[in-house]
């Protein structure tokens, strides 16, 4: 048998960029409101050429509503996704993921304390939120991990995603309190806990898009050593992993990316958990193959969820959280029972 | 003959039994005949209220009520419409017009309303809207020699209907009946007025953008009072309160925006916020700049201000004093 | 090529190795033996720092501790003793890690002459049928092999093995054995491997080193170690006459069989 380069080849790359693609242009078509696909194609044409454009409602409604939330929930999907797989690696776990290991609820406290302390950066309007976001995320997973350690040093078990649930129930009472505190303004901010990708702008995107290259990019250049760790941390450090460096890494580029995702999006759960985990039974285990994988499912399963989210119940919008939820609990069960049985 | 000596013996038990139950419900029943003889002297004492609640409860007091807990705001404010401010112990949380009921103590209510903190108040009635409470909370509360009373209006008609109820209940039915009068008239008022044929189109704001976008569709105050001005709310299919996507809004064009958003004092007001939204500036009421922001609840609750804040919108739409 | 020089290592109040000296040169295999709670494996995992220790250890007089982990890697090896797998890797993507310390940071592929080192790697070690298995569908000694294929991949220069055979079939044993003996044969290679199997240790090893209670209580020349004297001593028992009694049985039902035949 023959030894293959273990990372992607050219036309699976291809393979997984025409999915995301086509997914893209299908939730951009398929809207609250019906415009026909050949006025789609048009207004797009036009704006992207940078021809003028008839005043129509089908303009605002594409350009200024649809598009720019598609790729907001596309990029929130890759980075959550991402996210989901590094952790999963780095843990050596199935089950770890910013919501089971309640990282996205810390990085929530850190908006809901920026909002309800009006903690704000003059001239970046969101930056106070999103820098407290990721802050309190990588203080939250610092935490979990730190007390997960004292009682299991392999990390291997489900005594971590208790702790995560745990620490999440903790983080959600003390949101109480501060939203209680803060009075009138804040009570607000509960709507927005459920994630709300409604009035996502391309400055949104942007940011995401900036984040997700930067702390993503950080990421996938480790995907050998989270292969290492990934079969276990004794092996990495043997290999000659620096296992202190690498873990530090990791975890402040997943911090940092989940912080910028739930400061925009609010906590989406489950989807970090529910891709890495199909596309695992795809591509395999191998890091090199499953992020850049992973990256470009979750934005596909994101867009679909979101998809089903914005149509489903017409002109009733769903939150996007319920969708991932819905799907998400299930899958995490059937994770959990399958992990059960190995052992 | 053993089964017959059997039966036997089981006569002979049976009938202290049923004696006893026989003693035991007569008891019970004069007990009854002498509550009811109670009420009627309270009756014949000129005194004795008695009315049926909006759930079709029967709750009788000696007198009008001196001690009123009221959890929910429109109550408030029907207390403080008809005269009967001053007899408000108690407010639930979110009671906050007009400004005098900020100095009454305030209980939690919704979900979290706390029994304890309702009954060391000592009221005699507790005004609240649709059973929020268990059946056994609502027992320990008339235990405690607290009558619930519940108003629960649904629409305008629903909200005469409260204002009578606790009119009743305070002894100021002549009040109530005023109060009724005066919203009847202005309703009716307005509704001569209106010169709108029904085409001009109304969207209300319930949460702004930023948090979500959720609209008052039918079956709410708000879509009850646009059609009186003879306007119709772009959602009117949708039922109650509900969350819409961003897209219909800009889809069914409104001519006019009602937003109900709080403005905290800092950062772009409601209607500045609407008027920045990218794509909603082809919107008809942006492009004319018609919002109206109702800061404080006038449409959103089933109180007296229904009045104030039909004249408002109708003030905003045809641009005249409305009354 | 390894010296090791007062060696401790506590856990509290614990002392699991109390001022352990010896060294290593190329072409040993040094055994590690003495009975259960000696400090054999803490200190092998002192060694390759993932324990924390007193005392210094230098490979080729350098302080292993001043050594980046890839150095360190390709110094020095380690097969530990159990290996237990979550996700379904292929027995190559395994083998492939031991190149890590080789390949440098920002490379993305692997290029080909990585591939002949990973294929020699599993040929030595019989695995080349297990290319592409997955991991969780290997048995206990499959898998070790793999994980000795990727220290060979690996090619350090130093080998540090944790009873690798513990709980392994009479099969695997010999199967992981031999190809370490076999790698031993190239210049400027050593091993240190803890064994409980004393036969095992005296068939395989050069020298031995013999613990009891976190102290060495003989050291060299593997005959001279294992001496009658020393072993009754350590694990308090008549070692060689419960050997010599098992070896008997098997040899006197031998000579029965081939008698009747």
């Amino acid at each position: 048998m023959k030894i293959r380069p273990e990372s992607f080849r050219f036309h699976e790359y291809v393979l997984f960029a025409t999915v995301t693609l086509v997914t893209l242009i299908l939730c951009i078509c398929i809207g609250s409101v019906n415009i026909p696909v050949k006025e789609t194609i048009r207004v797009i044409w036009r704006a992207i050429s940078g021809l003028s454009m008839a005043e129509s409602k089908a303009v605002p409604i594409l350009l200024s509503v649809r598009l720019p939330r598609v790729l907001c929930v596309g990029l929130v999907g890759a980075s959550l996704s991402l996210c989901g797989g590094a952790m999963q690696g780095l843990l050596k776990n199935p089950l770890a993921d910013g919501s089971t290991l309640g990282v996205s609820s810390g990085a929530a406290l850190g908006a809901v304390v920026a909002i309800a302390f009006g903690l704000t950066i003059p001239a970046f309007p969101f930056a106070g939120t999103m820098t407290m976001a990721m802050l309190f995320a990588f203080v939250s997973l610092t935490v979990i991990l730190a007390l997960a350690y004292r009682l299991d040093a392999s990390l291997a078990t489900h005594t971590i995603i208790l702790i995560g649930i745990t620490y999440s129930m903790f983080v959600s009472s003390i949101m109480t309190l501060v939203i209680t505190f803060a009075g009138e303004k804040v009570k607000h901010i509960t709507f927005w806990m459920m994630g709300s990708l409604q009035g996502s702008s391309y400055a949104n995107a942007l940011v995401l898009l900036s984040a997700l290259l930067l702390f993503g990019g950080v990421i996938l250049r480790h995907s050998r050593e989270l292969n290492a760790f990934a079969i276990g941390e004794d092996n990495a450090r043997a290999i000659g992993v620096n296992v202190k460096r690498v873990r530090l890494i990791v975890l402040i580029c997943v911090s940092a990316l989940i912080g910028v995702c739930v400061s925009i999006g609010g906590t989406i759960g489950f989807i970090g958990l529910v891709t890495p985990h199909m596309v695992r039974m795809i591509v395999g285990p191998n890091h090199r193959r499953l992020l850049p994988a992973t990256m470009m499912g979750g934005a596909t399963f994101l867009m679909l969820a979101d998809l089903v989210a914005r149509v489903l119940l017409n002109p009733l919008e769903l939150p996007i959280g319920v969708v991932t939820s819905f799907i998400g609990s299930i899958m995490f069960i059937s994770i959990f029972y399958s992990s059960r049985k190995v052992k | 003959m053993k089964q017959l000596k059997q039966l036997k013996q089981l006569k002979h038990a049976g009938i202290p039994a049923i004696l006893m139950a026989l003693i035991m419900l007569l008891t019970a029943i004069s007990g009854c005949s002498k509550a009811n003889d109670g009420a009627a002297t309270t009756i014949k004492s000129k005194t004795a209220v008695t009315v049926t609640d909006m759930t079709g409860r029967k709750i009788i007091l000696d007198g009008p009520a001196a001690r009123v807990v009221a959890l929910t705001p429109s109550d408030c404010e029907i207390l403080y419409a008809i005269g009967a401010g001053g007899t408000i112990v108690g407010r639930g949380e979110y009671c906050d017009y007009p400004a005098e009921v900020m100095n009454v103590p305030s209980v939690q209510s919704g979900a979290n309303t706390n029994i304890e903190q309702i009954i060391a108040l000592k009221p005699q009635i507790l005004l609240m809207s649709t059973m929020a409470q268990t059946d056994e909370q609502v027992a320990a509360l008339e235990k405690a020699g607290i009558k619930v009373v519940v108003s629960d209006a649904q629409d305008v008609a629903g909200v005469y209907t409260a204002i009578e109820l606790i009119g009743t209940l305070m002894g100021r039915q002549q009040e109530a009946a005023a109060l009724t009068e005066s919203m009847k008239n202005t309703f009716k008022t307005l509704s001569a007025k209106v010169k709108g044929d029904g085409t001009k189109t109304v969207y209300f704001e319930v949460s702004p953008l930023q948090y979500e976008l959720w609209t008052a569709g039918s079956g709410t105050f708000m879509n009850e009072i646009a059609g009186m001005l003879k306007l119709s709310n772009i959602f009117g299919d949708v039922s109650a309160w509900g969350k819409i996507t961003e897209e219909q809004v800009i889809e069914r064009d409104p001519d006019y925006i009602v937003t109900i958003a709080m403005y905290f004092g800092e950062g772009p007001k409601p209607e500045e916020e609407i008027l920045s939204r990218t794509g909603w500036k082809n919107i008809t009421a942006v492009k004319n700049g018609d919002i109206l922001n109702l800061q404080n609840n006038e449409l959103s609750r089933p109180g007296p201000r229904l009045a104030d804040g039909a004249n408002m919108l109708y003030e905003f739409v045809y641009g005249e004093t409305g009354n | 090529m390894l010296t090791v020089e007062n060696l401790t290592v506590r856990y509290g109040d614990l002392t699991i190795v109390d001022r352990v000296s010896f060294t290593v040169e190329a072409g040993e295999w040094l055994m590690i033996v003495g009975p259960n709670g000696a400090g054999k494996t803490t200190v092998i995992h002192a060694i390759a720092q993932s324990a924390p220790y007193t005392g210094s250890v230098r490979f080729a007089e350098r302080d292993i501790r001043h050594c980046r982990p890839r150095e360190l890697a390709r110094n020095i090896g380690v097969l530990a003793q159990n290996h237990y797998m979550g996700y379904a890797f292929t027995v190559e993507e395994v083998v492939r890690l031991g190149r890590y310390a080789y390949t440098p940071r920002f490379l993305w592929g692997s290029a080909d002459t990585e591939s002949d080192k990973i294929q020699l790697a599993l040929k030595k070690t019989g695995m080349e049928p297990f290319l592409k298995h997955s991991v969780l569908t290997l048995s206990g000694g499959e898998l070790q092999r793999t994980f000795l294929a990727q220290l060979f991949a690996q090619d350090p220069r130093l080998l540090l093995l944790d009873e690798p055979t513990n709980h392994l079939d009479l099969i695997y044993q010999k199967q992981t054995f031999e190809p370490i003996r076999e790698w031993l044969k190239e210049t400027g290679r050593a091993v240190i491997s803890v064994v409980h199997d004393l036969s095992l240790a005296r068939a395989y090893g050069t020298h031995a080193l013999l613990m009891d209670r976190g102290q060495i209580t003989a050291m060299g020349k593997t005959a001279e170690v294992m001496s009658p004297k020393n072993l009754n001593k350590v694990y308090d028992m008549d070692v060689y006459g419960w050997m010599r009694d098992i070896y008997s049985r098997w040899e006197s039902e031998q000579d029965h069989q081939t008698g009747k035949i």
